[in-house]
């Protein structure tokens, strides 16, 4: 398999492959209970029976974390689907119907754009009230603009490309143009796109649950980890350190898997790819 | 191509033959006053200006003329592939004589590929890189005709072989970056074959190309004519391949034609003076070694300020200045019997000696 012969792609690959272990077998591995408390043992030190330690509320912090990732994995795939499918599609109509359907839909974009995705996300949060859904809704709709931005630039780059006139000129059409050619040679900047919105879905989403504007306490997600630490940096550094390695590995494993994918679906790059990581 | 006894397949009667009636074949395409015009910001720009052609069933037809001269957008003008804001103004289409124009595009669209078919001038863009040659000619097919992907395959590779791809399956699985130019080129010929279309518009098909590939892209494109029996539309502004190739010839400047007729007529009495010009700057290997080659003197003239009488006045060693030359448009294409015509109001006249401006 040529994909495997690229060092960036193989080792995101086996970090999201062992994070999507540990999300789907969280029940068997936690140590304990994410959400039982023991108030005889508030932050605790590292130990044999709680490895990173314990919160203030005496919840053992590894298990937190490997039940966290869960909730992470979700929204990343959430939101990557969510704001893919959407914003390709909005993309690809606009840039390749043109007229006034572009015309209005750039505007649209952006509109959007001009606000921070992060403020759009709050802004969403806050009016359907904080939920794992409305944050997965947020974080979709605030990156969506992205996604179509970036679909329809593609695809204006594609649209006049000899490829597509000459197979206009021997009869095939509109949809068949648009799934044969535009939307595949789309693919790659738009995959990059995807995994770095990705990625910062999962910034997004333990941002606003480190703001109490996510997921609700006192469910594990790694954002919640890092705002219950926060009060104990100077005494536990631990909590929130372990949460935000945790992030830091998600995100650099996503991207490493989308510079990977970006790399070897575009057959003119197969050979020289892979050298830099 | 000259000289192939093709058996009348379409034996439609030719509506109005322009072209000279050198084989007693029917017309398979026939262009009617076609004017393409681009909105300008003096108004509409005409960049085809009634320009009438017609190629026979089996004939070659080569369009000649300088880069810009209208050549290619005449025959994307024919198959409806004006990009917009340009759109066909007035004129018809005509194949087996019906109109395919005013079709609704969705019936426009089958006939591309089906029945008209054209190849581009650079293989190597016009291919998508993302998919394997075998899966692009499957989609050909499939836009066309119902067909299983397994059928469709195989008749990819039937189609490799028979624009000579050595070991056509085992190249079915390439991808574009894996084959050279002229390979690529075979493989447009095939996806425009595919269907056995009845007309083939190959638009400068060899310019991108070496010239040993260029002999073999041509020869095979005359294999594949002599086999099916299809018109040819040869666009180039390679005079050689022309004498070579073509049994007629048309040559356009601005948008317009100007002269019409057998590739022998046209070649050994050219009328039009822009015709006898371009003829006098080929090199010739038995002419005189120190005297400059003579060039065809200024610019060719921007289509959206032409002049109001010919658009060649201005650069015309006949009729440069004439009072008929600056004012008023040569009718199109008067001529004799023989078909052979040309738009000029001075064609009897001989070139003046004195430099052009």
């Amino acid at each position: 398999m040529r994909y495997f012969r690229h060092p960036g792609f193989l080792i995101g690959v086996i970090l999201l492959t062992l994070l999507l272990i540990v999300a789907v077998a969280a029940p068997w591995i936690a140590p304990m209970s994410p959400l039982e408390t023991d108030l005889a043992n508030t932050l605790a030190p590292p130990s044999a029976a709680h490895l990173l330690g314990t919160d203030q509320f005496g919840r053992d912090v590894l298990s937190r974390l490997i039940w966290g990732t869960r909730i992470s994995l979700q929204v990343a795939v959430a939101v990557m689907a969510l704001s893919l499918s959407l914003g390709m599609v909005i993309g690809a109509v606009a840039g390749f119907f043109g007229g006034w359907v572009e015309r209005v839909t750039v505007s649209i974009i952006d509109i959007l754009l001009a606000f921070p995705g992060f403020l759009l996300a709050l802004a969403l949060v806050a009016a359907r009230g904080s939920s794992l859904e409305s944050v997965i809704i947020a974080v979709a709709l605030a990156f969506t603009p992205r996604v179509a931005a970036v679909m329809r630039a593609v695809v204006l780059t594609i649209k006049p490309r000899t490829y597509v006139e000459a197979s206009r000129a021997i009869g095939m059409g509109t949809m068949r143009l648009l799934f044969l050619h535009v939307v595949p040679n789309s693919l790659p900047p738009v995959i990059v796109v995807a995994t770095v919105s990705a990625a910062t879905a999962i910034l997004a989403e333990a941002g606003l649950s480190f703001l109490g504007l996510g997921v609700q306490p006192p469910a594990p997600t790694w954002g919640n980890v890092i705002a219950d630490g926060q009060s104990f940096l100077a005494s536990n550094p631990l909590i929130s350190l372990s949460a935000g390695i945790c992030i830091a590995v998600m995100v650099v494993a996503l991207n490493l898997l989308g510079d990977g994918l970006r790399d070897t679906l575009d057959p003119q790059m197969r050979r020289s790819s892979g050298r830099v990581l | 191509m000259p000289n192939h006894p093709m058996p009348n397949l379409h034996p439609v009667a030719p509506a109005a033959p322009i072209a000279p009636a050198t084989a007693p074949r029917p017309v398979a395409l026939e262009l009617r006053d076609l004017t393409t015009v681009f909105p300008g910001d003096d108004g509409p720009v005409t960049v085809i200006d009634g320009v009438s052609l017609a190629v026979r069933a089996g004939g070659t037809l080569a369009v000649v003329g300088e880069s810009g001269s209208g050549k290619s957008m005449t025959f994307l003008s024919a198959l409806g592939l004006v990009a917009t804001p340009g759109r066909v103004r007035r004129g018809e289409v005509r194949i087996d004589g019906t109109d395919i124009l005013h079709q609704p595009p969705e019936r426009l669209r089958r006939l591309r590929g089906a029945v008209i078919s054209m190849i581009f001038q650079d293989p190597l863009t016009a291919l998508n890189p993302v998919f394997t040659i075998g899966e692009q000619i499957v989609e050909v097919l499939r836009a066309h005709q119902r067909i299983g992907r397994a059928a469709a395959r195989a008749r990819a590779i039937d189609l490799l072989a028979r624009v000579q791809i050595p070991d056509p399956v085992r190249r079915v699985d390439d991808y574009p970056h894996q084959l050279s130019g002229g390979q690529r080129q075979r493989v447009l010929i095939a996806m425009a074959i595919a269907l056995s279309p009845r007309i083939l518009i190959a638009d400068e098909p060899t310019t991108a190309l070496d010239v040993t590939v260029q002999a073999q892209i041509l020869d095979l494109l005359a294999d594949l004519q002599a086999e099916t029996g299809m018109a040819l539309v040869l666009i180039t502004h390679d005079l050689g391949l022309v004498a070579k190739y073509a049994d007629d010839v048309a040559v356009m400047y601005a948008g317009r034609l100007v002269e019409t007729g057998s590739m022998e007529e046209v070649f050994t009495r050219p009328r039009h003076p822009y015709t006898r010009a371009l003829f006098r700057s080929i090199p010739r290997l038995d002419g005189p070694v120190d005297e400059e080659l003579p060039a065809i003197e200024g610019q060719p003239p921007n289509v959206a300020r032409l002049p109001p009488g010919c658009a060649f006045e201005p650069r015309c060693t006949v009729g440069r200045g004439r009072a008929d030359c600056c004012t008023r448009r040569p009718l199109p294409l008067a001529g004799d019997r023989s078909g052979h015509r040309s738009a000029c109001f001075h064609e009897d006249l001989p070139d003046r000696k004195e430099a052009a401006r």
